[in-house]
Formats: C-alpha cells, sequence, structure tokens
C-alpha cells in the first residue's frame, strides 16, 4: 500500500515538473496566439508569393492583404480608442466617419510598410490572457539580425480575437493617436482633426 | 523666578522646531499621516523604470494622484498601486505610461483617458500600460544590431 502510494505521488510530482515550464508564460501558446500566428502566417505568405510581387499586381496585392488584415483587426474599436473621450460627444455619423478614414490612415501607414517586408520572421514569445482580453507577444527579426518586440492587444468577440491595439517597441499605437488627435482637437477642434485625416489620407493614397 | 522663565522660553522653541522639522518631512516626503483620501487601482508594467512611491500620477498635465506602491508580482512584472483622487473617474481603456519629465527628470505615472462608457472601480486594474523606455537599449538596438 505504502509503495502505491509512494509510486503515486512521484507520478503526481513528475507530471507537475513537467508541467512547469507550461505555468511560465514564455512557454506556453494557446487559442489567441495560434489565431495571430495564422493571420502572420497568412500575411508572410501572401508578402512572399512571387506570382503577386508583379508590379501589375500590385493593387491586386495590396487589397488583399488588407482583406487579411481586415479580418483580424478591430479597426472600429482601436478608432474609438485613439479618439478618447472625444468619441462620446461624435454623433455616431461622425463616428462613422471617423472610423473609415481612421483605417484608411492606417492602411496607408502600415500596410505599405509591410508591403516592402520580405525576410522578416516572427518569433512569438508568450501570451496572457485574463477573461475575454489577452495580450501576444511577438517578435519581429528583420534580416540584419534586429529584433523588434511587438505585442498584440486582442479582445474576445464571441470566438474570434480581434486586435484592439499594437505596441510596438514599448510605445502603443493607440496612445500614440490618442494623444496626438487630443491635441489637434485643442488647439483646432473636431472638424480640423477630420480635415487634416482627409488631406493626410487623400496625400499618401496618390 | 527669572532662570524658570529662561528654561521655559527654551523649551517653547524646541518645541516649536522640533514639530516644523516634523511638519517640513511629511510635507517635502508626501507623507500621509491622517489616513488617505482617494481610492486605489493597479496597474502592471513590463517595466516600472525606477518609478518610487509617492510619483505624480497626471492627467492633462494635472496632478490627480499618486503611486502609493510597488511590487514585483508573479509574472515578474512590476505591480504599481496608483492612489486617485476622489471625484476623478477613469474609463476601462484609459492608458497609463511611465514617463520622465524632460530628459533626465522624474518619472511619473500618465494616464492618457479612453472612450469606453465603463469605469474602473476602486481596487480596479488599468489594463492598458506603457512601459518606460528604456532610451538606452533602443539606441544600442540600432547601432550594433547592424552587422
Amino acid at each position: 500500500m505504502k509503495k502505491i502510494l509512494c509510486g503515486a505521488v512521484c507520478v503526481v510530482f513528475i507530471f507537475c515538473l513537467s508541467l512547469a515550464p507550461g505555468a511560465v508564460p514564455t512557454a506556453c501558446a494557446g487559442d489567441a496566439t495560434d489565431q495571430i500566428r495564422e493571420t502572420a502566417d497568412a500575411v508572410i505568405a501572401l508578402l512572399n508569393n512571387k506570382e503577386l510581387k508583379k508590379p501589375e499586381n500590385k493593387l491586386k496585392r495590396r487589397k488583399q492583404l488588407r482583406e487579411i488584415v481586415d479580418k483580424r483587426f478591430d479597426f472600429a474599436e482601436m478608432a474609438k480608442r485613439s479618439l478618447g473621450p472625444e468619441w462620446n460627444r461624435r454623433a455616431p455619423e461622425e463616428k462613422k466617419e471617423f472610423v473609415s478614414l481612421f483605417s484608411d490612415l492606417l492602411e496607408n501607414t502600415y500596410i505599405r510598410k509591410i508591403e516592402r517586408y520580405e525576410h522578416e520572421k516572427v518569433i512569438y514569445t508568450g501570451e496572457r490572457v485574463e477573461g475575454s482580453y489577452a495580450a501576444v507577444r511577438t517578435k519581429v527579426v528583420t534580416d540584419q539580425g534586429v529584433e523588434i518586440p511587438v505585442e498584440y492587444r486582442i479582445f474576445k468577440k464571441g470566438t474570434k480575437w480581434e486586435v484592439y491595439d499594437i505596441i510596438i517597441e514599448g510605445v502603443s499605437l493607440v496612445n500614440n493617436y490618442r494623444s496626438q488627435f487630443s491635441s489637434i482637437i485643442n488647439s483646432d477642434t473636431y472638424a480640423g482633426l477630420v480635415k487634416k485625416l482627409k488631406e493626410k489620407v487623400k496625400k499618401e493614397s496618390e | 523666578m527669572k532662570k524658570i522663565d529662561l528654561e521655559a522660553a527654551v523649551g517653547f522653541f524646541l518645541l516649536i522646531g522640533i514639530f516644523s522639522l516634523g511638519y517640513i518631512s511629511v510635507k517635502m516626503g508626501k507623507l500621509e499621516v491622517i489616513g488617505s483620501k482617494g481610492y486605489t487601482v493597479y496597474a502592471e508594467f513590463e517595466q516600472a523604470g525606477g518609478i518610487k512611491p509617492g510619483a505624480d500620477v497626471q492627467i492633462a498635465g494635472v496632478t490627480v494622484g499618486r503611486v502609493s506602491g510597488i511590487r514585483l508580482d508573479k509574472n515578474y512584472e512590476a505591480l504599481v498601486s496608483i492612489q486617485i483622487d476622489d471625484g476623478v473617474r477613469l474609463q476601462e481603456d484609459a492608458i497609463a505610461s511611465i514617463k520622465t519629465s524632460g530628459l533626465i527628470g522624474e518619472k511619473f505615472v500618465q494616464i492618457s483617458p479612453g472612450a469606453s462608457e465603463k469605469y474602473i472601480p476602486a481596487g480596479g486594474r488599468i489594463r492598458e500600460t506603457e512601459s518606460a523606455i528604456d532610451i538606452e537599449s533602443v539606441i544600442s538596438k540600432y547601432i550594433f544590431g547592424k552587422i
């Protein structure tokens, strides 16, 4: 009897030991990481598609890229968070207009940057889930070997995780825009901000 | 009789001196002697970057509270407790970031208010945080990164 008990304790102990690395946030990969990985892999696959790399397919490639990103990013939530307290003072039509402007702005600034990437690798360093919110930590390794920490802040919508903020090198995208938008609104007006955004989107999409 | 008067005067001034000293140290050290007002919220930072208890917490440059404590949590991250003045409510999507005043000034916590309809209750947590940026490591990464 004692032997059996001793054996059982041993098994439990070994089991615990094998679980221990899983308890460290860097080692476990869950549902949230899988979903982010799925999107990142799709983007990388698209960028490495030789057929789409041809200059005549540039617009097609951009469109497909945006489709992939659209599925994973919640631009409405990002726009809302970026606008901050001003968001609640806006009428529904204004909110809608702002969301579309904001996603165009992100497309111009980020999707075009991603387009130039080719040999970058993504390493997943960990995730943390708390209820319906989670953070997935990754590192983008450039071909020169520079590691750029990128953290995705995501929240659950049904079974899908959607991105509401990206933290690159410790700097939050939403907070960056939030401080810029609020200083523009303070020195100008909300209408002035919309005008500025429109000009920027127009200038960059030319 | 005269002697006693002199001694009493010295004692009196000494008492005033000790009292002033106590007052100054409480004021300068930002100590709270009789309970503190406001409510406490927590924020987890990957890198607290040398922020200290008593550091200011600001919204739009206005001090709305202060850091009441820092400790390491089970994820090896810094758990900062923040005392926020009553009457200041923080939205659920407010972002807390550790900033430095000037280039080498002291550290403070800056909170940028969000757009959520939900507010963080007393004892709640500011989920969105930005760690202190280690300028040195950022610079060295781009200097030494290229081979």
